[in-house]
């Protein structure tokens, strides 16, 4: 054992330096840290338990808040479509009373414009009959003086002369004989100047002179198939034609 | 030689350094040292006569590496307790050396639990990780420089070296060999690893507190796994062959102590008669025998992993019972021991 | 260069003692094969067959370390 180095003092020495630092390291080192990790691991365990309970109560407040929106959403739905039906029935009631209304307005507005117009007519109906009365009588109180009827014949034809009265113009009427139609019978002078003034504008062949006591006063001349009106009968025949 | 790719300078250290071992060599010729399987007296006499009536105690050069490594493992057993107090207030992460002490630890403390199970683990794990780290602590120191190189000089008693003064007091050995009046170096320090005091001590402490633990799981039952009269007399042949088998798990505890001192103590001792015998023969070139002081911190890595793993399963088979089912298994380990 | 023919003797026996460390050496390499193969094929597995692989190399080893005594024995004149 000598040549080895093995001897009992030395293994004596080592072994209490095992000893040492066994117990040095145990005290200062193992027994700590094995504290350490054993709190730890109960730190981490404590740490999910809590996240666990931590997610279970999140999870049921989830749940419980998800049942309050659900139903606060039923309710604003119900609500609303409530709102909605009677806004609705309230808008289909104002639209009806409005309807009503203005068919009521527009039915008293077209009776009072009915009224209006019926009144309007009826005025205009008195003026129109007063009026025509008027130039009737004044026509008749008139047509009975045969100077007048001479003074009406004279207004023709020199209407005709001054171009007042629309003439025959531009016709042709040659080969035509003209036809003159008075309420008395013309004087020769008138005949004349009658003739003369037709056919000179108008160009007819020949002139033939009618009485007819019928168109009242004035004269109608009639060329071919064409006719100058001027007579008084005519005149209130378009004076009735106007007021119709 | 591998270096990071963002320090390229460090390969120019590397170079200088070769460069510098190889002129070096050049002027001090590295000298084979004696190697011996014994510490080295430091000093000629005992330091106690009669120590404990067990015959004399000489200063041996793996003392003061024993009380360094103490000293070592006592300042880090401080700041790691100091960390660990200072975190226990805190957020229980411990800082600094506590956290590189605790990622260790806690691996360890995995290993044993996986082994041991959770009712043993916190019983087995203080000598299991007291062992590892020793050991490691141990096997780490002598790889330091100055270790094995630095000593006194002692007057050869056959063939020594002759010396060259150096400065001063101190002297450097030459490679010639002189046949009167040389010197023999022993150095100030010496791996405690490569001390067969060391890992017997180790040896034995593991082995009893194996037995210690197998009868605190097991009470007196754990004495039956070395004298098996469970079925001596229901069985007539196999019953005698189960005795003879736990006599020879008696032998085999004891064989454990060996085996467990000499694993370490001869890996250990190869390594430096490995770097002693490259350094003498191949000085010069600087490398080699970095590379073999690699290959030892390697070794001295995997042999205290070794140590305190086989502590801790033969613990662990300790606290189990050897009954029933397990005992045809027990019967093959023992067999497969011897 | 002049020696004992004893001392010649325990140099030789202590190394044919080593031969028997090729024999731990085989041993070690064939449950470490046979370890990383199991590894390999149930990574599950990794830290039981680490420990079980570990108690068998220190049993192989142990033969090896036997070895290492005898030598040892020779070489140091114990015995």
């Amino acid at each position: 054992m000598e040549a080895l180095g093995i001897s009992p003092g030395f293994l004596i020495v080592q072994i209490i330096a095992f000893i040492i630092v066994l117990l040095t390291l145990n005290a200062w080192v193992y027994k700590p840290m094995l504290d350490m990790m054993e709190s730890r691991k109960q730190k981490i365990a404590q740490g999910l338990e809590d996240a666990r309970i931590a997610s279970e109560a999140r999870a049921n407040a989830e749940k419980e808040a998800a049942k309050v929106l659900a139903e606060a959403q039923a309710e604003a739905s119900k609500v609303v479509r409530e709102a909605t039906e009677r806004a609705a029935t309230a808008g289909k009631d104002v639209k009806a009373a409005a309807e009503a209304e203005a068919a009521k307005a527009r039915e008293a507005a077209m009776a009072e414009a009915e009224l209006e117009r019926n009144r309007i007519l009826g005025d205009l109906r008195g003026q129109v009959a007063a009026l025509s009365i008027a130039a009737a009588n004044k026509l008749v109180g008139e047509a009975l003086d045969e100077k007048k009827q001479h003074v009406l014949i004279d207004e023709f034809f020199s209407g005709v002369k001054a171009g007042k009265v629309v003439v025959l113009e531009g016709a042709d009427f040659k080969g035509e004989s003209a036809e003159v139609t008075s309420a008395l019978p013309l004087s020769s002078k008138e005949q004349e100047a009658a003739k003369k003034d037709i056919l000179s504008k108008v160009g007819a062949q020949a002139v033939t002179f009618r009485v007819d006591p019928s168109i009242l006063g004035g004269v109608v001349i009639k060329v071919g198939d064409k006719v100058l009106d001027g007579s008084v009968a005519g005149k209130l025949d378009g004076l009735r034609q106007t007021l119709k | 030689m591998e270096q990071e790719k963002r320090r390229p300078w460090r390969r120019w250290v590397v170079l200088v350094l070769m460069i510098a071992g190889f002129i070096l060599g050049g002027i001090f010729v590295p000298v084979q040292p004696e190697i011996t399987v014994a510490a080295e007296k430091l000093i000629e006499e005992p330091i106690a006569e009669n120590f404990l009536g067990m015959g004399p105690l000489y200063l041996v050069n793996t003392m003061p590496t024993l009380a360094v490594t103490i000293v070592l493992l006592g300042i880090i057993a401080f700041f790691t307790n100091r960390s660990l107090k200072k975190s226990q207030n805190t957020d229980l992460v411990p800082r600094g050396i506590g956290n590189v002490m605790e990622a260790i630890l806690e691996m360890l403390y995995n290993l044993t639990e996986g082994s041991a199970g959770t009712k043993w683990a916190r019983a087995i794990f203080p000598w299991f990780a007291t062992i590892m780290i020793y050991v490691l602590f141990a096997n780490l120191l002598k790889l330091i420089p100055g270790f094995e190189s630095i000593g006194v000089l002692h007057p050869a008693h056959g063939e020594g070296h002759a010396i060259a003064p150096l400065f001063g007091n101190w002297s450097s050995l030459l490679p010639a060999k002189v046949e009167e009046g040389g010197y023999i170096l022993a150095p100030f320090f010496r791996g405690i690893s490569v001390d067969l005091n060391f890992t017997a001590s180790l040896a034995i402490i593991a082995v009893v507190a194996i037995q210690f633990i197998g009868f605190r799981a097991q009470g007196l039952g754990y004495l039956s796994k070395f004298f098996n009269t469970r079925r001596m007399f229901k069985v007539p042949f196999f019953g005698a062959m189960d005795f003879l088998v736990g006599l020879l798990e008696l032998i085999s505890e004891i064989s454990k102590i060996l085996s467990f001192a000499f694993r370490l103590f001869g890996n250990m001792f190869a390594g430096i008669v490995l770097v002693a015998i490259v350094a003498g023969l191949l000085g010069k070139i600087s490398i080699l025998p970095a590379m073999i002081m690699m290959f030892e911190l390697f070794v001295g890595i995997i042999q205290a992993f070794v140590f305190g793993m086989l502590t801790m399963v033969f613990m662990a088979q300790a606290t189990q019972g050897h009954g029933g089912e397990e005992h045809a298994e027990a019967h093959s380990e023992a067999a497969h021991e011897i | 260069m002049e020696g004992n023919i004893l001392d010649a003797m325990r140099y030789v026996g202590a190394g044919l003692a080593m031969i028997g460390a090729a024999g731990a050496g085989i041993g070690i390499g064939l449950s470490v094969q046979g370890a990383l193969g199991g590894m390999a094929r149930n990574p599950d597995t990794y830290g039981n067959l680490l420990t079980n692989m570990i108690l068998g190399i220190a049993f192989s080893e142990a033969i090896a370390i036997y070895c290492l005594v005898i030598a040892f024995l020779m070489l140091f004149k114990v015995v």
